[in-house]
């Protein structure tokens, strides 16, 4: 008996080790909001934020095991993968969010929306009549825009059964219309609700009824008559993990009735559980859900329909630092992330990354003087020639001198912009400013451009020994973004950026 | 990595530790351990503390993993188990042959039921498909096959452009799926049985499936989406009528005055069949069957069983109906298994 004691607790005391390691969860940025609150779970939890559709094949590769979860916004894109689904456990849906159109209450008041039913095809009527612009996130790197995107092309295309190539095909006309009002794009949910507020020219937002209702400014929310797709937030147990108890603890104290309401207090998402009053700022409209695609293809032509078809097109100007720095690994991995970009990486994610059909791009590589302009236009079919042309120019490109970034920052904004065209900079360097300009010098410069020229952001890139705070100066100035690829691979952070541009 | 590491070896050290003490515990009390792996949709009836307790008074304690029926069937470990609780006949007879256990036990059963909204009654009874609450599948299939959408049913109160289609799970994972699979292949096969991959079957069956779009891979998410959610989203869903019967038992007030249960004809029965692979699992199986006291608690979690009295007590007053008439009987498991590989192709 005193053996079995001892045993007992020897047990006991290895129980309070293991359960010192905190459950691992690979999350969407979408649920950053919920940390806070499960805090008061009395279970140590651990975020690692990633993109969608980059969290979902690191899934499918079986390069998740660290994690014991993964919780994004939805895992319908995920299930679509071949071997996704044999990598999962247990599902339990936590919440509840439809991705829905918010529009300023007096542009919704002049379109007549503020009370009566409106469908998608009144909004896709309304946006090709130029009565309204709107931001939504990128269908290739957010899943908003991709719900989005499936419930416009669901609606549109008239069909009630899920989209295949063909109905697809067919609503393409139709979702170019719907499409031609949206003049502010963003590879995530949260970055797409700032940036909206420094656009008083952008009249609403397509993105999470969750997203609108927190935002500072009040919308009128338009609940499409003829469906919606909604996320519902799956906490879901990776089948390597052996933490399942732990798992199960979380998931019930999640949904328990008190932790529901206050999610949906906190975070304006609807419960995903019976018997939970639903406040009333989500208003009294039935939801039909649409049918989202249950095929790979399905999903993936979209997302290239959209892309090479219907967006208004990007025109991506790269300013580069090729000076003496460079030189090695570095200008070696400019060279790669370039190449990833023309096609190299054949991931989904990398597909959907690269330069896209009827796009335009711009190089502008640089030391202490522009080293020459590199002008592309993809073709709206057949782009494999010009993707090599570019291919093969990245390759060829080579490091010496100093650094002028402000004089090349400069010519990049001397470019000419268009309405047809969605501009955008992104600037790369790995050091400090040595020769020309300085960033004054480009900050007055920038005050007095036109408001077209100056709408243009900078996405900037932080690299080797990059003079961080100028940087980011940089990127506030222009409305732009920081992507640090300090630690990681320059190829990573411009995949990332192209759910910007 | 080294942090995960260590909590690889104290998870070894502390099993090892968990199962001499359990050994040693077995010898002390006389408490027996017996481990199950079953279908997720009995879990909360083996986590109920009074059944729980019942096991213990036979000095029993059982321990459950769940899995899918179909994964029970086929990939799952089951050396690791004293028994196997499919929730399918068919299913359980595969196990049976294939671990060459000598007998089964059927404690339990539940017919596929529809649960739905009286908006979505009242259309759907206008245009032939519900009479009371039978669900017509014959009428079903043939209002899917023009491929009608809600707001094409005169006076339906759903103005959905969605087509009518009852929600289900994936057919390629899901049991509850395959029982559906089973009634409605049953009527296309000119009411019989199918006896294997019959293409023109497929053929008419497959688009219920498939023009869902995305499903769901286990019973209870679609069915919180109903009860949650409510007609939006799932304006009618195919369920184990135990799911419904569980809520409405408990009174827990998740069923709200709108929501209707229908039964289709014809209709399947789920038979939760037991396979023991040793003397334990017997035990709990005959427990399960025999004694009074388990079938008590099992109708309280919206299970049917042997003794009608017991399931009928509890439904009095309520719209679940005692008695269920237009039963057919489900395909063998390789006959199933290869109509669902059928339909599993066209995913692709």
């Amino acid at each position: 008996m005193r053996a079995l004691l001892a045993l007992l607790l020897a047990a006991a005391s290895l129980t309070a080790c293991s359960g010192d390691e905190p459950f691992r969860i690979l999350a969407g940025s979408e649920v950053a909001d919920l940390e806070p609150l499960l805090k008061d779970s009395g279970i140590e939890v651990e975020f690692t934020y990633t993109g969608t559709l980059d969290g979902a094949e690191q899934v499918a590769r079986g390069d998740a095991g660290d994690y014991d979860a993964i919780w994004f916004s939805s895992n319908r894109y995920l299930s679509l993968i071949d071997g996704a689904r044999e990598k999962l456990s247990t599902q339990t849906k936590i919440m509840n969010s439809p991705v829905v159109l918010g529009l300023k209450p007096a542009k919704a008041a002049e379109l007549g929306w503020d009370g009566t039913p409106v469908s998608w095809s009144d909004i896709a009527t309304a946006a090709s009549a130029g009565r309204f612009t709107f931001g939504m996130t990128n269908p290739a790197s957010s899943n908003s825009g991709f719900s989005a995107l499936v419930g416009v092309a669901a609606a549109l295309s008239n069909a009630g059964e899920a989209l295949d190539a063909k109905t697809i095909a067919a609503v393409t006309p139709r979702l170019k219309e719907f499409f031609s009002a949206q003049k502010l794009t963003s590879g995530s949910s949260g970055w797409l609700a700032d940036a909206y507020t420094a656009r008083p020219d952008v009249d609403g937002l397509v993105n999470y009824e969750s997203v609108l209702l927190g935002m500072r400014e009040k919308l009128t929310l338009v609940y499409p008559s003829d469906g919606v797709v909604s996320a519902d937030y799956p906490l879901t147990l990776l089948a390597s993990s052996s933490r399942k108890e732990r798992y199960d603890e979380l998931t019930s104290w999640l949904r328990t009735p008190e932790t529901q309401r206050r999610i949906m207090t906190a975070t304006h998402r609807r419960p995903a559980v019976p018997g939970v009053r639903l406040a009333p700022e989500f208003g009294t409209a039935s939801l039909v859900e649409l049918p989202f695609p249950n095929r790979r293809s399905a999903a993936d032509e979209l997302i290239g329909a959209y892309l090479n078809q219907v967006r208004v097109p990007a025109r991506a100007v790269f300013v580069l630092d090729t000076s003496g720095s460079m030189e090695g690994d570095r200008i070696d991995g400019l060279r790669t992330a370039l190449a990833t970009l023309t096609g190299a990486d054949t991931s989904a994610y990398g597909t959907f990354s690269r330069f896209r059909n009827r796009e335009q791009v711009t190089l502008l590589p640089f030391s202490d003087h522009t080293k020459g302009q590199q002008d592309y236009r993809i073709p709206a079919d057949r782009p494999e020639a010009v993707l090599g042309q570019i291919k093969s120019y990245a390759e060829g490109l080579s490091a010496s001198g100093g650094t002028a970034i402000y004089d090349a920052l400069r010519a990049a904004y001397e470019q000419p912009v268009d309405a047809q065209h969605y501009s955008s900079i992104v600037l790369m360097t790995d050091g400090e400013n040595t020769d020309g300009s300085e960033y004054l010098d480009f900050q007055l410069y920038h005050q007095a451009l036109p408001a077209e020229r100056k709408a243009v952001r900078t996405f900037v890139v932080l690299f080797g020994d990059s003079d961080v705070e100028e940087m980011r100066q940089i990127a506030t100035l222009t409305g732009g973004a920081v992507f640090d690829a300090r630690d990681g691979s320059l190829a990573e952070a411009f995949k990332e950026i192209r759910g910007y541009q | 990595m080294r942090r995960r590491l260590l909590g690889v070896a104290l998870a070894v050290l502390l099993g090892g530790a968990v199962v001499a003490a359990l050994v040693l515990g077995n010898q002390g009390s006389g408490v027996t351990v017996v481990r199950g792996v079953i279908g997720s949709e009995k879990k909360s009836f083996f986590d109920d503390p009074e059944v729980k307790a019942a096991f213990a008074k036979h000095g029993l304690q059982v321990e459950v993993d769940t899995a899918g029926s179909r994964e029970i069937a086929t990939s799952v470990d089951l050396g690791a188990y004293s028994f196997a609780f499919p929730s399918s006949a068919p299913a359980a007879e595969k196990i049976k042959k294939e671990r060459g256990a000598t007998r089964t036990f059927a404690p339990f059963f539940s017919p596929m039921a529809v649960a739905t909204f009286e908006p979505i009654v009242t259309a759907l009874t206008r245009a032939g498909v519900v009479d009371g609450t039978t669900f017509d599948i014959k009428r079903y299939l043939e209002m899917t096959a023009e491929g009608t959408r809600w707001d094409a049913l005169p006076g339906s109160a759903y103005q959905a452009r969605k087509r009518v289609l009852l929600t289900t799970t994936d057919i390629r994972t899901s049991n509850s799926a395959a029982m559906y699979l089973a009634l409605t292949s049953y009527v296309a096969n000119g009411d019989d049985v199918i006896q294997g991959a019959d293409a023109k079957v497929a053929q008419r069956v497959a688009p219920l499936f498939l023009d869902q779009g995305y499903s769901e891979s286990t019973s209870e998410a679609p069915f919180e989406d109903y009860l949650a959610m409510g007609m939006g989203k799932t304006p009618m869903i195919m369920i184990y009528e135990a799911q419904y019967a569980a809520h409405l038992f408990a009174g827990d007030g998740a069923v709200r005055p709108e929501m209707r249960l229908l039964y289709p004809s014809p209709t399947v029965l789920s038979k939760h069949t037991l396979v023991p692979f040793d003397q334990d699992a017997n035990e709990v199986g005959r427990l399960l069957t025999e004694d009074p006291e388990f079938a008590a608690l099992a109708a309280r979690h919206g299970f049917r069983t042997a003794n009608p009295g017991v399931f009928a007590g509890l439904a009095q007053g309520t719209p679940l109906t005692r008695d269920l008439v237009d039963v057919v009987e489900p395909p063998t498991y390789d006959h199933l298994e290869q109509l669902v590989a059928m339909i599993e192709e066209r995913y692709l």
